[in-house]
């Protein structure tokens, strides 16, 4: 059984990629991508329900993985000499040589170590993977379909697409999944290639420049990586994450030569989750597809580089180098959250309150406490589900609309009233109690208690947030009194998105049975104590209390019932919005009645603050402070 | 069960006590003007034409919006009054802002869209200041809990007496008042014909009317934590707090949102600082 | 019981927006002479709102022209009902000396229902004031509340 599901969820999605590739015919590719998304996400959940494993495959698949690193690498290569990217040529040349000295002089242990384990977290990480990636992908049907036409296409890259997305969701699975780090290494290689090829697939010169730039920055996280694990083998004499999570912490305290490896691969993480200096590549990314950059921001990519890091934090609790890190990732927050304020750009805001989200996931990792733990893996599952639902959501409309701008949002709801309210809920479930997401950031912000840089930074970062969601929200009801029709929707593009606003709303109710059944056990293993208790479902500790299901019911009540008063309002008791009384309203547009009686629209726009928010102004410096606080980390926290 | 009492007793008594106060605040602001003023009782006179006016909007979600703000408002007074946790309070109040936003934001009318801008302006500036005094409190009581600061053998103002201008500023800012009501003033005083409320009539500017109330008896009830030990405390400290609030109101003029941003971040960032320097000197 | 309440809030708390219709100032000066504190009438709850949306009383002075009586139209009817509307001064009740003019309508009442009209060339604060009180009983009246 064990076997057939890690079978499915790991090793299916490349044999599926690979039929897809050849596959020309439309409709079939439909019902495998829609068969396939269904037997994912059942199987994450049979094992979930297995619970906790270890597995080793046939030594067979081991000298399969070692080929395949090498075949990516010198993929990655041939790239780099094509592209002429020295940075790339030479991260991938030293690669290739330290894996050869790693895999055929070093290792004595090949095929001892088991290939796969899996606790809680990775099991909510595959489950996050297998059911938000599934959807994407599903949604991808639709999405691209259109994508193509708009394009004109006259040979469709539709194959070579879907590849790419399915093979991405099986190398995540089993980035999550491995025990053994070269396996890992493996996978998170696969990540990397696969993000390149679908950030450059519009095949556009600027998308050719951003997949390069991915590229350049996640092959430097790559050989990071790497050389981690090769100092980790060097130090703790094994290539196994369980053995090394056991035994990781007696090292940490006795010499800390354990932190330069945890530098490394906390670093590699940083790199693939685009926390500053390296947050370019993932702003970059939105010129793909918008399922592309769904997957990258949601599910996939970014969460393999916050896994590894909230996976390894026992290892480093209680160092100096996580309070580095818990330093790094506050700044970060609150730096790309200030960077998301001032855009104007639908995907760059939520690219950036995905690093800014990452980067409390970080903070977390770095605080370290049970609390913060707990508050990193709720974040992780609930930000899955939100932001791919935004991101699904900026999609759908940028089709009907021809735009991103959240300024051309105006009065969306008029247009596409149903996307309108799904994005609503999306945006109110990343920022307002009682949904998961801000129930985590109170935890984050709780358990940063007592170090108080930190909470002054989370403080002003969450400030932020609540700025740049509120208006986007608020801009889209802006209609006049018309109620729109409905709009049309491919039924792979709805789906997705009902589904998603669903679970965002359902799996939050339910946060309390999500944090006894998956968190608390993860928490309790490695920290040996569980941070909350749940008397009635709220969630209790010395710290503070959250009410979950008083807030769900009285907020609940409250909405239901603002809705039935609004419901009483009769299109009689609508009146034009208040313009001085010179209101004059063409074809639905209200404006002014200017001089000599002409139509003058009136226009609003936001404050996008540039003078304390300019991406140009704001970025350089953020990166530097980024880059001195990473190579202190290094120096101070490793020392 | 007395948890359900005193919530019942929020719900219901906070709104009443709010109109008085805001009763008295007009008659004060009447007496420093040299005027007569309205009778004490005039918030709840306008309150109760408001509702019996014929609903208006320019959009339905209007009325939802100002709907949920009272919830919001309302929610967040009984978490105070049942002794919740802090910040829980500050997001559920949250909630109720963003509503009120939104509403403004929903009307294509520009004074009503720049007064939404400008709400969330003031937001960005009150909302770090509140979470500061809201973590500072937590690092004198080990706990974000209500209750916790009532288990405190001596009043927090003897340790986080600057804390207490910080929450003062963000006050100013919440309750609308001279030299910040920059979105809207709780007073009939125009600023972009009347901000973020300029769309709201009738029935839903009753409920926001409310909402104010509540939110009054919040602020006084956050500023009564601060002298937690005695009932006779509190209530001086509450009441010199207000007369404070009132007295800047009326001395000085409202300022630029650039003003209120930088000051309202960088002082109150910099008296935080002091105080967390003073306080782990101790 | 509450509809008596609400009632009694009606004539406790009449907020007034003024809308200048074209006057010369001289009874847009009068009318803000009601706010200071010699006359203070917010000690009747009157307070000068400055949106229709949220006004019970419309204040208009001066001669309605061709070019703003829309405006005028407009601005009666963004305020939600129940709602009175007071004439003030000679052009707001008449058109006063401009009434022959080629681009004046007249008074107040050739575009909305006058409910009170205040004369005066200017108008008195005191007038202004009772001109109100006068709107209120004529309010009381329709309510039911006298006799």
């Amino acid at each position: 059984m064990l076997d057939t599901l890690v079978f499915v969820t790991v090793l299916l999605p490349f044999l599926v990629a690979a039929v897809l590739l050849v596959l020309r015919e439309q409709n079939l590719r439909k019902v495998i991508l829609v068969a396939t998304a269904g037997v994912l996400a059942l199987a994450s959940l049979a094992m979930l329900r297995g619970g906790a494993f270890i597995m080793s495959p046939a030594p067979l698949y081991d000298s399969l993985i070692t080929l395949g690193d090498f075949v990516i690498l010198f993929v990655v290569l041939f790239v780099g000499m094509k592209r002429k990217n020295q940075i790339i040529i030479w991260l991938t040349a030293a690669q290739i040589i330290a894996l050869i000295w790693l895999d055929f002089f070093t290792l004595k242990e090949h095929g001892s170590v088991p290939a796969f384990f899996a606790d809680d977290l990775s099991l909510v990480m595959v489950l996050v993977i297998s059911i938000v990636g599934s959807l994407i992908a599903v949604y991808g049907i639709g999405y691209m379909k259109e994508h193509e036409e708009h394009l004109h296409l006259t040979k469709s890259k539709q194959p070579q697409f879907f590849f790419f997305i399915v093979l991405f969701l099986g190398a995540m699975n089993g980035l999550v999944l491995a025990n053994n780090l070269l396996w890992m290494y493996f996978f998170w290689e696969c990540t990397t290639l696969c993000s390149f090829m679908l950030i450059g697939h519009d095949g556009t010169e600027i998308a050719r420049k951003n997949a390069e730039r991915a590229l350049w920055m996640n092959v430097l996280g790559g050989t990071a990586f790497l050389f981690g694990i090769i100092l980790l083998q060097k130090i703790v004499g094994t290539l196994s994450l369980q053995d090394i999570l056991a035994r990781g912490p007696q090292f940490a305290v006795a010499g800390g030569a354990i932190l330069v490896p945890m530098f490394l691969l906390v670093f590699a993480g940083m790199t693939k989750a685009a926390q500053a200096p390296f947050q370019s590549w993932l702003t970059g990314a939105m010129v793909a597809p918008t399922p592309v950059s769904a997957l990258l921001h949601s599910s996939t990519m970014v969460k393999a580089g916050v896994y590894i890091i909230v996976r390894l934090a026992p290892v480093y609790a209680g160092t100096y180098f996580s309070n580095f890190v818990a330093l790094f990732g506050a700044f970060v927050f609150l730096a790309t959250a200030c960077l998301a304020a001032g855009q104007s750009n639908g995907k760059k805001i939520l690219a950036y309150s995905t690093i800014s989200n990452l980067a409390l996931i970080i903070a977390c990792a770095g605080i370290n406490t049970p609390a913060a733990i707990t508050a990193a893996i709720m974040l992780i599952l609930f930000h899955a589900i939100s932001k791919a639902l935004m991101f699904l959501c900026v999609g759908a409309i940028e089709q009907k609309i021809g735009s991103r701008d959240i300024e051309d949002m105006r009065g969306l709801f008029a247009v596409m009233p149903r996307t309108a309210l799904v994005a609503i809920i999306g945006i109110m479930t990343m920022m307002l109690p009682p949904f998961g997401m801000l129930m985590a950031k109170w935890m984050a912000i709780e358990s940063a208690q007592g170090q108080f840089l930190l909470m002054i930074m989370l403080a002003l970062g969450s400030g932020v947030t609540v700025l740049f969601w509120c208006r986007w929200a608020g801009l889209m009801l802006g209609t006049p009194v018309a109620k729109g029709r409905p709009e049309a929707q491919d039924i792979t593009v709805r789906a997705p998105l009902y589904i998603l606003a669903g679970l965002a709303m359902v799996v939050s109710f339910f946060s309390p049975v999500v944090y006894n059944t998956l968190v608390a056990p993860v928490v309790a293993m490695y920290y040996k104590t569980v941070p909350y208790t749940l008397p009635y479902g709220n969630f209790d500790s010395k710290m503070g209390i959250f009410l979950v299901y008083p807030l769900f019911i009285l907020l609940g009540l409250g909405l239901f019932f603002a809705l039935r008063q609004a419901r009483k309002v009769t299109a009689a008791q609508c009146s034009q919005p208040y313009m001085c009384g010179e209101q004059l309203t063409v074809d639905g547009k209200p404006g002014f009645l200017g001089p000599l009686n002409q139509y003058v629209p009136a226009t609003a726009g936001n404050y996008y603050l540039a003078q304390f928010f300019g991406e140009e102004m704001l970025s350089r410096w953020i990166n530097v402070i980024a880059l001195a606080v990473l190579v202190i980390m290094l120096f101070g926290g490793a020392l | 069960m007395t948890k359900i009492i005193l919530a019942v007793l929020a719900l219901v008594a906070a709104p009443l006590l709010g109109a008085l106060i805001t009763g008295v605040d007009r008659r004060i602001t009447a007496w420093l003007q040299s005027r007569y003023g309205p009778p004490i009782l005039q918030p709840i006179y306008d309150v109760l034409k408001l509702l019996g006016k014929e609903p208006m909007v320019t959009n339905t979600w209007q009325a939802v919006c100002a709907y949920v703000y009272i919830v919001g408002a309302a929610l967040s007074v009984v978490l105070l009054f049942t002794g919740s946790d802090l910040l829980l309070i500050f997001f559920v109040l949250t909630v109720g802002a963003v509503f009120l936003v939104m509403g403004a934001l929903a009307s294509p009318s520009p004074y009503s869209q720049i007064g939404g801008q400008r709400e969330l302006l003031q937001m960005l500036a009150y909302e770090p200041l509140l979470i500061l005094v809201f973590a500072a409190i937590a690092m004198v009581t080990g706990s974000f809990k209500v209750s916790a600061v009532y288990e405190l053998s001596r009043p927090l103002l003897y340790d986080l007496p600057l804390m207490y201008i910080v929450l003062g500023y963000a006050l100013t800012i919440k309750l609308r008042k001279s030299p910040f009501d920059i979105s809207a003033s709780a007073h009939a005083h125009q600023e972009l014909v009347r901000g973020v409320y300029t769309e709201y009539s009738g029935p839903f500017l009753a409920m926001i009317e409310i909402a104010h109330w509540y939110e009054v008896i919040l602020v006084l009830g956050l500023c009564a934590l601060f002298w937690s030990t005695s009932v006779v405390g509190m209530v001086v400290l509450v009441a010199v707090t207000y007369l404070a609030e009132i007295i800047v109101d009326n001395v000085t003029a409202r300022l630029t949102w650039r003003f209120m941003l930088k000051s309202a971040v960088g002082m109150g960032l910099a008296l935080t600082v002091v105080n967390m320097l003073w306080l782990y000197a101790q | 019981m509450l509809g008596n309440l609400i009632n009694q809030g009606r004539i406790k708390s009449p907020w007034v927006v003024h809308f200048d219709c074209g006057s010369c100032n001289g009874c847009d000066i009068e009318v803000l002479a009601c706010l200071t504190p010699i006359y203070d009438i917010e000690r009747f709850g009157i307070l000068n709102i400055g949106n229709p949306k949220h006004a019970d009383v419309l204040l208009v002075t001066g001669t309605v022209n061709q070019r703003n009586k829309h405006v005028l139209k407009n601005i009666y009817d963004q305020m939600p009902g129940p709602k009175a509307v007071i004439a003030i001064g000679a052009c707001g009740c008449t058109g006063g000396v401009f009434r022959e003019a080629y681009n004046v309508v007249g008074g107040v009442d050739k575009v909305i229902p006058v409910d009170v009209y205040v004369p005066g060339c200017p108008a008195r604060p005191e007038v202004i004031i009772d001109g109100v009180v006068a709107a209120l009983e004529k309010v009381k009246t329709l309510l039911g509340m006298t006799a």
